[in-house]
């Protein structure tokens, strides 16, 4: 694994930069079915093709950011700092469970 | 080339002349060495056949190193070079005895093998003695302690061109003039490529002036950068480029140097290369392919042999018979491939059988077929494909960004019908397709028999193409031979996958220069002068105890009864340290937390754990408020980067304002604790300490031996006691004033080791060394941390799902009844089944015997069970206890 990623802070950096934070997912609210929570714990799209998923800019700009990125090639085709542009990223709940 | 004799190398301890310009291998051709290897399996004799360190046949060990190939390797001084894979020497090999029994090492020898226990037992041992490659030392050289010996360098490019050829040279000229940045890399030590070697004939002298030309041209522009003696191992996604770098420098102490290239465009010019033909005894001392003798004349002056036989067809026996003549060979005959039969001789060439004579002669020449160097091509995702018309393979499709340009493309190669008919038409035992792996063509006909016979499963079965030599030499043979056998054409056959690494590469340059990074705490050097034994945590160095090696269960049972008794100070600088401002701060910490954060008062403390929304237990560790808006919250010593870093993300795509900053590195911190640490800090604290000015839970910022300092009054060990944080830069003098404040009262300093005694007897838990990456707040037995009455936080959801459910396992608190320690991490078992293990033990020195936490199976969670466990050997009995082990209404902490 090798790719670059163009972090919107920093520019093209390489991928050993950033720490992976897995697909964006969307929360579910406190009063959702247990089968609901479940599916977002533990059960992953793993997208063959182009996902979203959280990317930490660890030794960069340290800032959280949302990538589309094509599972199947690497190619990353866009990144952006949630929040920041509208239609770019998620808002409000839209989270993953994080790998420890 | 020099004539003078410029050195002297050592072979097997014998002195070798060598002169200015040889590789290890040219300078022992020069002196009389023909045999420079026995094979893999069968010990048969081998020598230089491709002498542009391509194939397996000169693999030797030089001072120390194995498997270094003596043909590419350039002489130093006083080098020792030594055999390898065969005993006594390379001449006369004992081991050679194993050709013998070829019968009992059939095709598919480990598939078979290995089916059958009792078989491999017995032949395992003679395998391992018998068969393989050099041996790597067990005690290195001490030079190569000394020295690194290896590191890594990052460059960036705009065209990386592979291949130092006249094409890539040309390739790196036109890119340079178009004002890019190029980065030429080319394996051997200098550029040139093919006309390095092509001759001193009026052909040749072209050729030099050629090269000359180029090289002086690409010296005029600054932005080439040229790597030799650097092979290019693999090309990977963002046109990352791996590149082994010999470095040649005397006086350097990296022998290789691991680049790591990474360029925006990448140009394959790598060339194409020889590749020997199948015929009975091809692997005979003696049977040299025609670059090889080109490379010997040319590059070394060397005369390759008396008498030679040519085996070539039509134009491509030329050049090779003109330079041997020109050295002063005798050529015997020049043969037709398809004509070619078989090499006599036992240790080397004698002769050669011919379909129309036999003829005497101790030197084969082989123009081989010509293979386009193509692997990198395929790793950037092109394609190589059969040309069916011009019988070569040519590169197919590139990927943006890649080219391919010269040699490499097939537009110049043709492989000779007639040469890969003779792969084929050859059936003898000793007709050798792979000579990494002693694999000839009556093994591929036996595993096509086998039912083996695609390219991919015979590849697997056989292990062609799976030496040193990464197939460069057997790849074409071995298709050939499978089409031939199978009824297809090359093309349909297909051929196996390239993958990096293109050459064999030495794990030390992989690994490179080892870097350790440390985290000292402010007060390290204190702890130094005062003896203490070191251990790390993450990257931090922390006291483990303070005494001598030998003697840790005294000097931690002395600094435990000093806590326990009277006073102790611990250096907990290595905690990790947040500060959250902003008004929504207790918003964002009543979600990431369990415990309920947003009513704590200020100057209060509290103990939670986070959660993530499984439930699992990531971190714990204290919340104080010390404002509205401010909470200065600590974590365990190696998560401070990721609870950051969670806090950041629960934090993105809102509105709340909430700022949060590491302040780890910037806060040292001690904990004062013992039935005299409020007698000790009463003396350095400008506030009072009384029992009820500054109660348990309770934070204050105060300044302490003149430091402004946050004082927290909390517990881990079980006593009265202060967390103070503070200025690093104080951390000395805090260190400093406080031992003298207690000396009186003996205070002792007490290291990690004594610390976690004293919690343990509280039964108070680390996360991730009593719990594991399945461990829920039920299950740990801290239901009361998470406040299933808050609108939501993280876990929450899945903590009552929890709930309904019974638990799994527990975790609980157990004394010894027998007087034995169990490690951490032993099993519980019941009725010879595991039941549990161990997280931490420690003899407790107030109870009188080991106490410890253990997880255990549901049902045997409660109070008073027995449980036993093996401790060195024999079952030990423990009992449940349902409280700590010390203290367990916690008066002494609130004293």
């Amino acid at each position: 694994m090798s790719f670059l990623l163009p972090c919107p802070n920093c520019g093209e950096r390489s991928v050993y930069e950033f720490r992976f934070g897995g697909e964006v997912k969307q929360r579910p609210p406190p009063d959702a079915p247990d089968d609901a929570w479940q599916r977002y714990s533990y059960a992953a799209a793993n997208v063959a093709g182009i996902q979203q998923e959280w990317w930490y800019h660890t030794l960069g700009c340290r800032q959280w950011l949302v990538a589309q990125r094509n599972t199947l090639t690497n190619e990353v085709l866009e990144t952006a700092v949630p929040g920041a542009a509208p239609g770019t990223a998620t808002q409000g709940d839209e989270r993953e469970e994080r790998p420890v | 080339m020099n004539d003078e004799p410029a050195t002297t190398i050592y072979f097997d301890g014998k002195p070798t002349a060598a002169q200015a310009g040889d590789t290890v291998a040219s300078a022992l051709y020069r002196a009389g060495k023909r045999i420079f290897s026995r094979s893999f399996k069968y010990h048969r004799p081998r020598g230089l056949l491709c002498a542009a360190g391509r194939c397996p046949n000169c693999l030797v060990n030089v001072d120390g190193t194995p498997n270094v190939r003596a043909c590419t390797e350039p002489v130093r001084a006083g080098m020792q070079v030594r055999h390898q894979n065969a005993s006594p020497s390379l001449e006369r090999d004992w081991l050679a005895v194993a050709e013998r029994f070829d019968w009992l090492m059939p095709v598919g020898f480990y598939y078979k093998t290995f089916t059958h226990p009792t078989a491999w037992r017995f032949v395992e041992p003679l395998i391992r003695r018998v068969a393989g490659l050099g041996e790597v030392a067990a005690h290195p050289p001490a030079a190569s302690h000394d020295t690194p010996g290896y590191e890594h360098r990052y460059l960036h490019t705009d065209v990386a061109i592979i291949g130092g050829g006249p094409t890539g040279i040309a390739a790196a000229i036109s890119a340079a003039q178009q004002g890019r940045r190029v980065t030429l890399v080319d394996d051997q030590p200098a550029l040139g490529g093919h006309l390095r070697y092509a001759g001193r004939s009026a052909d040749g002298d072209a050729a030099a002036e050629t090269v000359q030309a180029l090289t002086a041209q690409l010296a005029t522009l600054p932005s080439v950068q040229v790597l030799t003696s650097a092979t290019c191992l693999g090309l990977y996604e963002g046109h990352l480029l791996g590149i082994v770098q010999q470095d040649r420098a005397p006086q350097s102490p990296v022998r290789e140097r691991l680049v790591q290239l990474r360029a925006a465009e990448v140009v394959v010019a790598t060339g194409a290369y020889e590749t020997p033909l199948v015929f009975e005894n091809n692997d005979l001392p003696g049977v040299m392919l025609s670059s090889a003798v080109l490379r010997l004349v040319n590059m070394h002056g060397i005369q390759p042999g008396e008498q030679a036989v040519v085996v070539g067809d039509g134009a491509r026996a030329a050049p090779v018979v003109a330079c041997l003549q020109a050295a002063g060979t005798r050529i015997a005959a020049v043969v037709p491939t398809a004509a070619v039969i078989a090499a006599r001789g036992t240790k080397s060439v004698t002769g050669i059988n011919t379909t129309a004579q036999d003829i005497p002669c101790d030197l084969i020449v082989v123009c081989g077929d010509r293979v386009p160097d193509a692997g990198l091509v395929m790793q950037a995702g092109g394609t190589v494909v059969w040309d069916e018309q011009r019988a070569a393979y040519v590169v197919g499709s590139l990927p943006a960004h890649v080219t391919a340009v010269g040699d490499v493309t097939g537009s110049t190669v043709d492989a000779p019908a007639a040469a890969l008919a003779g792969h084929a038409a050859a059936r003898q035992k000793r007709s050798f397709v792979c000579l990494c792996e002693d694999v000839t063509t009556k093994d591929i006909d036996a595993a096509i028999a086998e039912g083996f016979d695609q390219i991919e499963t015979l590849k697997r079965y056989t292990t062609v193409t799976m030496g040193p030599c990464q197939g460069k030499m057997c790849q074409l043979a071995s298709i050939a031979v499978c089409a031939q056998r199978t009824g297809k054409t090359i093309g349909q056959t297909g051929r196996t996958t390239s993958r990096p690494p293109t050459a064999p590469v030495s794990l030390g340059a992989l690994a490179g220069v080892r870097h350790h990074p440390v985290k000292r705490t402010p007060m390290h050097q204190k702890h130094d002068e005062l003896g203490c034994v070191w251990m790390d945590m993450s990257d931090w160095q922390r006291p483990l105890y303070y005494g001598a090696a030998d003697a840790k269960q005294q000097a931690v049972e002395a600094e435990y009864w000093a806590v326990r008794k009277r006073v102790g100070v611990i250096d907990l600088s290595t905690l990790g340290k947040l500060e959250v401002y902003g008004a929504d701060a207790p918003k964002l910490l009543d979600k990431v937390y369990t415990n309920r954060l947003s009513d704590l008062r200020v100057g209060a403390s509290r103990y939670s754990v986070i959660c993530d929304d499984a439930g699992i237990i990531l971190d714990d560790g204290t919340i104080s408020r010390l404002a509205t808006d401010r909470f200065f919250i600590t974590t365990t010593t190696g998560n401070i980067e990721f609870v950051q870093q969670w806090l950041e993300w629960w934090l993105v795509a809102t509105d709340w304002r909430v700022h949060i900053t590491n302040v780890t590195g910037g806060l040292a911190a001690v904990n004062v604790a013992g039935p005299r640490a409020r007698d000790t800090l009463s003396k350095l604290a400008e506030r009072s300490l009384g029992r009820r000015a500054f109660r348990y839970m309770r934070c204050r910022q105060a300044e302490v031996a003149g430091v402004p300092s946050i004082m927290l009054r909390i517990g881990f060990v079980g006593e009265t006691g202060w967390e103070l944080h503070f200025p690093a830069e104080y951390g000395e003098h805090m260190w400093d004033a406080i031992l003298d404040a207690g000396q009186e009262f003996d205070i002792r300093p007490f290291g990690v080791e004594a610390q976690r005694l004293l919690r343990l007897e509280k039964r108070h838990l680390i996360v991730g060394v009593d719990t594991d990456a399945t461990s829920n707040v039920l299950e740990a037995d801290m239901a009361w941390v998470a406040k299933l009455d808050k609108d939501d936080f993280i876990g929450k959801a899945a903590t009552l799902q929890a709930q309904q459910r019974a638990p799994r396992e527990q975790l609980v608190g157990f004394e010894m009844r027998d007087a034995v320690v169990p490690e951490d991490g032993a099993a519980l078992v019941l009725d010879g089944r595991p039941v549990g293990r161990v997280t931490s033990a420690r003899y407790s020195p107030v109870n009188g015997k080991a106490v410890g936490l253990a997880w255990v199976s549901q049902g045997l969670a409660t109070a008073g069970q027995i449980l036993t466990m093996p401790v060195r050997g024999r079952l030990a009995r423990a009992q449940i206890v349902a409280d700590p082990f010390y203290d367990p209404a916690g008066k002494k902490l609130r004293a």
